[in-house]
């Protein structure tokens, strides 16, 4: 695998050469500050440039356009990442070598038209579309119960800080619908263009000199844009005792998330320790959480705990029996105590770190992961998967529990289901 | 040994048959690093009832989904999760209809992995006391789905469409028969379905053929093949059994199931050809690009949608499920596209190259590799070598013969409508 990093005054691009596809892969990553407002405005945005562009007028004639290209998949994400909200329009393409001699070609230039000559007339989308998206929003803005473990999440953060930008719902707001119109909803998408960060990925196997003139010549990106400061969060506000909140619901089954904020972290501990501890609370069917909660008590039938290195914190969920609260919460508290007391065996330890290094090998074996790990390395300046194996190898037993010395339980929320 | 190779997809898949009638897959990839292997039976929710020299049985449901959990339990104490969490290597287990696998996926130590898979699933054991202690884990997995609005709608649906057939039962049982279950059921169940000949193993990804086959034959010559107990199945109607149902969920907007059932002996068409043109009519019919989907989306119709085929014993059984809002508006829609069923040949040509583009991309991914042979054997009973020039070769005229020997009046339908009791 090959890495280029090229800065082109107004975007920067990255190629990623490796013989490991059949497909090449575009990721073209817009970045700005987050601002609440904008959330569900940048929802409608990237499903409106997917309805239609100047030259295909319906989804149905993007759909089969697409098709004809040997099926290019288009697809589009918005998520937070810390104090940004970064929102990104793919391609997937098969290798000419699979298709025919041109195609990935055309490809790219039917990817640029859907970003930079999207159907619009008067400084403004059209009409018709703008409201089938915005019904489509409304739709889905007011079925996030459906997902219990989902919403249990949501509110959770709420519950923590409804002010700090880790409790912004990135699916959007019902009442930020209302104010957003096909006009302003196209001057929402002149600013993501023309002053949002922009990152151009292309993984695959292709050829350096070709490509970078179907970027340029595709990708007319044209004001250069200054950083924005930095994607790690500021410190949480973390309170002195526990809050704990419930919410009933029609489910059987409850929902349990727990709010973990970490504070000082050293960058060793971003770097190298909070992946491991956390794998160690809850990573997998060997943490302790797993073992005690469901193999040992048979408290549950899914618990696990995830990182949030942006937004310092550890965050643990479970699906329970309403009944069986009291006891979990117990032996929540139980395990982050011992943890802390050092109480780790050597065994937890290595599986924890055989299970890194694992997923360090995963990083090369899709190109979505490439791009992250790019991503990383570069933007968020992370240490390589090289420099992290080596760090991640010197981590103790000590190290782990002064990381859990550091972590709080802060708040707690309970979706709670019926009795039976 | 036999080298099949998988025209259009640079893949070749290594057959080998053991005399015991244990099927091996091998399929070595050069670029990747990770392996994937699975060892499966083909024992599944579907076997409701047998037949041995020494009786009749029917265990309770969800008898295949509790063994599988069961099959951690080791004499010594051991967790099979432990052992290869300590190279970082991932497992994992599933039981569906038809098949329970056991799988491991990782990119160190695969010969001590592949010999432990292996051992682990051959030597079960299993105690009165872990089998009692499972029962409250497996009762919160089945709660846990009870609360998923899709999944009692699919099981609505499937009730709706069979009358016997083991199709309309939630694979992992419910709280009250997987309560009777007892560690002889287990080993009942064990003994007559986790034998070679009824079991198959595919390994894909980065490893040495060489290697792998040592060690299967190491751990797999000496197990006895077995005569399997004969299958009893009540006899499935071609008919639906239920024509509509309307039930209320959890939901804030409504939803709708329907499904279509085929019997298939009447279609003179090879079966994995027919699996192909069924799958290319409802794409045409339904897909990204088709006119129902722009006339529902233009109306604003769904928000949420998805197809799929089950094939299995003699019948095909086409399912849609999608939010809407409105179930009356959206079924009418459905029903329409069906009675007219307008296909037109351009279509049919274009969706041939979404096929094809779909199976060389699925092969790019150790997972995506796996899916599609492990879908095959299942369904087959081997892996399809000339899949792309089948897709290629597909004919408009055979397509539409297919088309007029469906009943397409033979459907049900469930709609979920929000449970006013919420606000």
């Amino acid at each position: 695998m090959e890495i280029i990093n090229k800065d082109l005054g107004s975007f920067h691009l990255h190629f990623i050469k490796t013989d490991k596809f059949k497909t090449i892969t575009i990721k073209v990553m817009f970045h700005s500050p987050i601002n609440k407002k904008e959330i569900t405005k940048r929802n409608l945005l990237i499903d409106i440039l997917l309805q239609s562009s100047l030259h295909y007028p319906s989804r149905r004639e993007l759909s089969i356009k697409a098709e004809e290209m040997y099926s290019l998949d288009i697809y589009t994400n918005n998520q937070r990442l810390g104090n940004y909200m970064v929102t990104s329009i793919s391609l997937d393409v098969l290798n000419d070598k699979y298709t025919e001699e041109g195609n990935m070609e055309k490809a790219i230039s039917f990817f640029s038209e859907l970003l930079f000559q999207v159907d619009s007339s008067n400084s403004s989308f059209r009409k018709e579309k703008f409201e089938l998206v915005k019904k489509n929003a409304e739709m889905a803005l007011s079925s996030i119960k459906e997902d219990p473990s989902n919403y249990a999440l949501i509110r959770m953060y709420e519950e923590f800080d409804k002010n700090s930008k880790v409790s912004y719902r990135m699916t959007g707001y019902l009442e930020d619908l209302e104010s957003i119109t096909e006009e302003n909803l196209y001057t929402s998408y002149l600013d993501m263009i023309h002053k949002d960060l922009v990152d151009i990925f292309v993984v695959g196997d292709f050829d350096n000199k070709e490509m970078l003139s179907l970027i340029k010549s595709n990708f007319k990106f044209k004001m250069v844009k200054k950083d924005k400061g930095p994607y790690e969060l500021e410190e949480l506000k973390i309170r002195r005792n526990i809050s704990m909140k419930r919410e009933e619901t029609d489910n059987t089954q409850s929902r349990l998330v727990i709010a973990c904020p970490f504070k000082k972290l050293t960058e060793k501990e971003k770097n190298y320790v909070l992946p491991l501890a956390n794998m160690i609370l809850g990573g997998g069917c060997e943490s302790r959480l797993f073992q005690e909660a469901r193999e040992e008590y048979s408290l549950c039938y899914s618990i696990h705990s995830f990182a949030r290195r942006l937004d310092h914190m550890i965050i643990i969920t479970a699906g329970l029996d309403k009944d069986n609260y009291p006891k979990m919460k117990s032996i929540i508290e139980n395990i982050l105590g011992d943890l802390k007391k050092g109480k780790i065996t050597d065994r937890e330890l290595e599986v924890a770190k055989q299970a890194y290094y694992s997923s360090l090998e995963e990083t090369e074996e899709s190109s979505s992961r490439t791009i992250l790990e790019c991503f990383y390395e570069e933007l968020l300046n992370i240490p390589n998967v090289e420099e992290r194996r080596l760090g991640v190898e010197k981590i103790t037993r000590q190290d782990i529990s002064r990381f859990f010395k550091k972590v709080k339980i802060d708040t707690i929320f309970l979706l709670e289901g019926g009795a039976e | 040994m036999r080298k099949i190779d998988l025209n259009g997809l640079d893949v070749s898949v290594y057959k080998e048959k053991l005399s015991n009638n244990l099927d091996i897959y091998l399929v070595p990839y050069s670029n990747k690093k990770n392996y994937y292997i699975s060892y499966a039976t083909y024992y599944g929710s579907d076997i409701l009832e047998f037949s041995t020299d020494k009786g009749n049985y029917s265990p309770p449901l969800g008898i295949a989904h509790f063994l599988e959990h069961k099959m951690f339990d080791e004499e010594n104490g051991e967790d099979p999760f432990h052992f290869f969490s300590n190279t970082g290597t991932d497992s994992n287990a599933s039981t569906s209809y038809d098949n329970t696998q056991y799988i491991c996926y990782g990119n160190k130590n695969f010969k001590e992995n592949l010999r432990y898979l292996i051992q682990f699933v051959n030597h079960p054991y299993f105690t009165e006391e872990s089998v009692t202690k499972e029962k409250g884990i497996i009762a919160e997995e089945i709660a846990m789905y009870q609360d998923m609005p899709d999944f009692v709608l699919e099981m609505t649906l499937r009730n709706c469409l069979f009358k016997n057939s083991s199709r309309k039962y939630d694979i992992a049982g419910s709280v009250s028969s997987i309560e009777k279950i007892t560690k002889d059921d287990l080993y009942l169940c064990y003994n007559h379905f986790y034998v070679p000949n009824h079991m198959f193993l595919l390994i894909v990804g980065n490893f040495s053929i060489d290697t792998a086959l040592e060690i299967i034959h190491e751990e797999l010559d000496s197990k006895r093949e077995v005569e399997l107990p004969k299958i009893i199945k009540k006899n499935e109607p071609n008919k639906v059994s239920k024509k509509e149902m309307n039930i209320v969920g959890n939901i804030e907007k409504s939803k709708l199931a329907f499904g279509l059932k085929i019997h298939s002996k009447e279609i003179e068409v090879k079966n994995n050809e027919l699996d192909y043109y069924l799958n290319m009519l409802t794409t045409i019919l339904f897909g990204a690009s088709s006119l129902f989907r722009e006339r529902v989306r233009e109306a604003n119709l769904i928000s949420e949608f998805h197809t799929y085929w089950e094939s299995f014993d003699s019948f095909k059984i086409f399912y849609l499920m999608a939010s809407t809002r409105d179930n009356s508006l959206l079924l009418e829609e459905i029903l329409k596209e069906i009675k007219d069923c307008s296909i037109d040949e351009e279509s049919f040509e274009r969706i041939k190259k979404v096929w094809i583009a779909n199976e060389v991309k699925m092969m790019d991914t150790i997972e995506g590799c796996v899916d599609i042979l492990y879908d095959d054997i299942l369904k087959y009973r081997k892996v399809i070598p000339n899949k792309i020039n089948c897709i290629r070769n597909l004919k408009f005229s055979v397509l539409k013969q297919i088309i007029n020997q469906i009943d397409f009046t033979n459907y049900s339908v469930v709609k979920m409508e929000k449970n006013v009791k919420n606000d």
